[in-house]
């Protein structure tokens, strides 16, 4: 055991993360974030960097760049959300938190979008996430070199390891010690964990399957100005209490402080481009109704997985008449979703599923290729917690209805859930395009997410269903339920060494044009067995820090950030002003 | 009768020789608060009780639900009259009190309230639901009914059982595929059924939780508040305490 390690150990919890004070600039007494002071910058003045989209990448990219000084403003298509008054305690009520303009989905294996995966609003989709964190495995990231599938990535896992260890103290994240994939501590300690996730601990244990506490994004004590998780079990609906993570309350307030400007509801519909030197100028966004033009020297888009690609395919020009960076036929292969089939299991004792954060325990245990298994790659196994409209459709999905469904519904309280995370394969023909004849409201062609599976993502997810058939078989459940279901959205503009073959270089540039980024979960190559989240907020970091070595000429030159301040900045008394 | 040991799972429809319930009449009657058709597995258990504890946000939108009955203003009456038998089948809504599903469904339409996606085989949702109406009407015609308001019980049955299962053929559904059709719909009917505090109150849900949160997390613990099933206590002493029935003794 290293000293660092120790020395994180004996930390654990007391640890402030290092220049971001989000948590410290949220107010005590309310949950938005304050938003008084934030700057205001003209249309007409030209932003060092514009950023489409305030999520889990748009919202990271905003924080670390403004830290540095840039001028940074983010569109963002949804509203700036007060947790207080825009957020309810319910499930059907959080309609609102999901992208619910029209797509359309295809394929032999159509996904379903909306509430499942798709975001809106400042924060994303993190907003409604189960609050899961894991880091991927050093293995992700080169898949096609050892196990012959998927692709590589144009990175290493250690290019991406310090941003994750920085964004685990920023979120922060809780958790036993990692054995899987690079081991590793978390810089708070495990959450208790209710009954069902006991029970089921126990049957994975009696297989010789290990689960660990975490990796969640949920503070365990009180952290700065965000307080301890009451366990409510309404994670996916928005966290009214400010305990869980989202760029909403780790990021945003210090982006603003640092002077970034976070627009909201504002869509935008078009990147445009000087035809004679193929540089970004700006984008077009409908804000109230009304069409307006916001000049940048660079723009990163990060709509993820279906939006960034549907811009990009509707920003059509004489230079690009596919669609902006999309040369070689690109932009919208390769997206992804993971298979995450749900099993039930019914247990004699009340588990009442809906109390403690969904998102409690975890097994990697088989991430990795085994071959005898008979597939490459492989699956996680985590809780899920479904509160009741989620369980009603997974007592359906197995073909209950009717009176047999109302009776499987008053039994609720006995059930416990397991989720699986299977890592399905990247596939060219499974990609996003835009619909020709079907437009939104503001006229503006709507994005169409065709997939089918290959054979090794059904192995995979046969297999990973009979995993949790036999822990729940091993607790003791008396009945189960199953149903099938995907998690997760990434791929879509992938990184790459091979301009053929990617959208994006190393540096999340657009091979095509100079001054266009792609900063969400669309740049990934393939997608593990990880939930996303902490992933994409790495890969903005790592971007971050990237843009700026280039902007000021090399790491010699390279500003220094601002000094952590402890607690907000006062806000400016009469005497000063005067 | 007997009373039901809910530690077994002997009532659950996987382990039953027909794959269906025993009737929920066995249950007792709810005795606090409303359920749908009245089934008491938690008959003292009435979720709205604990609104003081509710934050302000929630309370208005879970109370909007119970207060007001939306009226129907985005289906015709004919199709309401075949959809609404066809959401109470599927939701084995018998008798009153009935949750308004159709109603909270219809609400959700008129104000083009959609869920972010569309299966390309389908038409947009709200299209979905009026050729619904259309196709059921076709299905009963197949079994000799004029249409499906007017058909027989077991022939309502056997149209929804042959959507939920994907068989339905001819007419509409040679253009609109039932399986996808029943996802769609049945999405719509799951969310508004057990959107509302009665279905909450059936099920023992605790229900909006912010800002109380819950503290007794572990195998079969509840909090003070939550609601113990019916067979849990002995029903005569559980009589005598609760002073609510019987003579006065000599």
């Amino acid at each position: 055991m290293s000293r660092r390690h120790e020395l994180r150990t004996l930390l654990r919890g007391a640890l402030r993360p290092p220049e971001n004070d989000s948590a410290f600039l949220l107010d005590v007494h309310r949950r938005a974030v304050p938003q008084e002071r934030m700057a205001r910058y003209d249309d007409s003045f030209s932003v060092d960097l514009l950023i489409v989209g305030a999520g889990a990448g748009g919202g990271t990219l905003a924080q670390r760049l403004a830290r540095r000084g840039w001028k940074v403003v983010v569109l963002e298509s949804g509203p700036f959300w007060d947790p207080d008054e825009d957020w309810v305690s319910d499930e059907a009520g959080s309609h609102r938190l999901y992208w619910t303009e029209p797509r359309v989905i295809g394929g032999t294996d159509p996904v379903e979008l909306g509430k499942n995966n798709s975001g809106h609003g400042v924060g994303g989709s993190m907003v409604h996430y189960a609050g899961y964190c894991p880091r991927f495995h050093p293995s992700d990231f080169e898949v096609r070199t050892r196990d012959g599938v998927g692709e590589d990535w144009p990175i290493s896992y250690y290019d991406l390891r310090p941003h994750y260890e920085r964004l685990e103290l920023e979120l922060p994240v809780s958790g036993e010690y990692w054995p899987w994939g690079d081991p590793h501590r978390y810089p708070h300690t495990p959450h208790p964990i209710a009954g069902g996730a006991d029970a089921a601990r126990a049957g994975a244990r009696q297989l010789g399957i290990e689960m660990r506490v975490g990796p969640v994004g949920i503070t365990n004590g009180a952290f700065g100005n965000r307080p301890h998780c009451i366990y409510r079990g309404y994670c996916l609906q928005g966290c009214k209490v400010n305990a869980k993570a989202s760029p909403l309350v780790t990021h945003i307030p210090d982006a603003i402080e640092h002077g970034a400007e976070i627009r909201a509801d504002c869509m935008v519909t078009r990147v445009e481009i000087d035809e004679s030197s193929g540089r970004v100028t700006g984008v077009r966004y409908i804000h109230d109704g009304t069409e307006r033009f916001q000049r940048a020297d660079a723009v990163a888009v990060a709509g993820y997985s279906i939006e960034t690609p549907r811009l990009l395919l509707n920003s059509t020009s004489r230079r690009f008449p596919h669609g902006l960076a999309n040369d070689n036929d690109q932009v919208g292969r390769c997206v992804m979703v993971q298979g995450a089939p749900q099993v039930s299991g019914r247990f004699p004792d009340e588990m009442r599923m809906y109390k403690a954060p969904p998102p409690e325990i975890c097994s990697e245990q088989f991430y990795e290729t085994d071959e005898r298994r008979g597939f490459a790659r492989g699956f996680a196994i985590q809780t899920v917690g479904p509160l009741p409209i989620e369980h009603a459709q997974h007592v359906l999905g197995h073909g209950h209805w009717g009176a047999a469904l109302r009776e499987y519904m008053r039994d609720y309280n006995h059930w416990y859930t397991l989720g699986i995370l299977s890592e399905l394969l990247p596939l060219p023909e499974n990609r996003v395009t835009v619909a020709a004849d079907f437009t939104d409201q503001n006229g503006v062609p709507v994005a169409r997410m065709d997939y089918s599976q290959c054979e090794n993502d059904r192995k995979n997810i046969a297999y990973a269903k009979q995993t949790l058939h036999n822990i729940f078989a091993a607790a003791g459940a008396q009945d189960v339920l199953v149903t099938e279901r995907y998690a997760h959205l990434v791929g879509g503009c992938r990184m790459g060494s091979d301009p053929e073959r990617s959208v994006v270089d190393a540096d999340h540039r657009a091979w095509s044009v100079p001054n266009l980024f792609i900063a969400d979960g669309s740049v990934m190559p393939t997608q593990g067995s990880a939930n996303p989240a902490l992933t994409i907020m790495a890969l903005a970091s790592r971007l971050a820090e990237r843009l700026a070595l280039k902007r000021t000429g090399g790491a010699s030159a390279t500003r220094r950030p601002r000094r952590l301040r402890r607690g907000p900045r006062p806000a400016p008394s009469p005497v000063d002003a005067g | 009768m007997p009373p039901r040991d809910f530690r077994s799972a002997e009532h659950l429809p996987n382990l039953r020789p027909d794959q269906q319930p025993a009737s929920p009449d066995e249950l007792p009657r709810q005795r606090n608060g409303v359920t749908p058709q009245m089934h008491g597995r938690y008959p003292d258990y009435n979720v709205l009780d604990e609104a003081d504890h509710w934050d302000e946000v929630t309370r208005r939108t879970v109370f909007e639900r119970v207060e007001s009955t939306p009226s129907l203003r985005f289906f015709t009456r004919e199709e309401a009259a075949t959809l609404g038998i066809f959401c109470d089948l599927v939701m084995a809504q018998d008798r009153e009190p009935k949750i308004p599903v159709l109603n909270m469904v219809d609400a959700k339409l008129f104000a083009g309230q959609l869920d972010g996606f569309r299966y390309a085989e389908m038409p947009d949702d709200r299209e979905t639901w009026r050729r619904l109406a259309i196709g059921l009407d076709a299905a009963a015609r197949q079994h000799g009914a004029g249409d499906f308001a007017g058909a027989s019980g077991d022939v309502q049955m056997r149209v929804v059982d042959a959507l939920a299962k994907g068989e339905l053929h001819g007419e509409v559904w040679d253009e609109m595929p039932p399986s996808i059709t029943w996802k769609v719909v049945s999405r719509a009917i799951l969310s508004a059924f057990y959107s509302h505090p009665w279905a909450w109150n059936e099920i023992g849900f605790g229900g909006p939780a912010y800002p109380r949160g819950f503290a007794r997390l572990g195998v079969g613990q509840r909090e003070s508040w939550e609601g113990a099933p019916a067979f849990e206590r002995d029903p005569v002493k559980d009589t005598e305490q609760r002073g609510d029935e019987g003579p006065a003794r000599p």
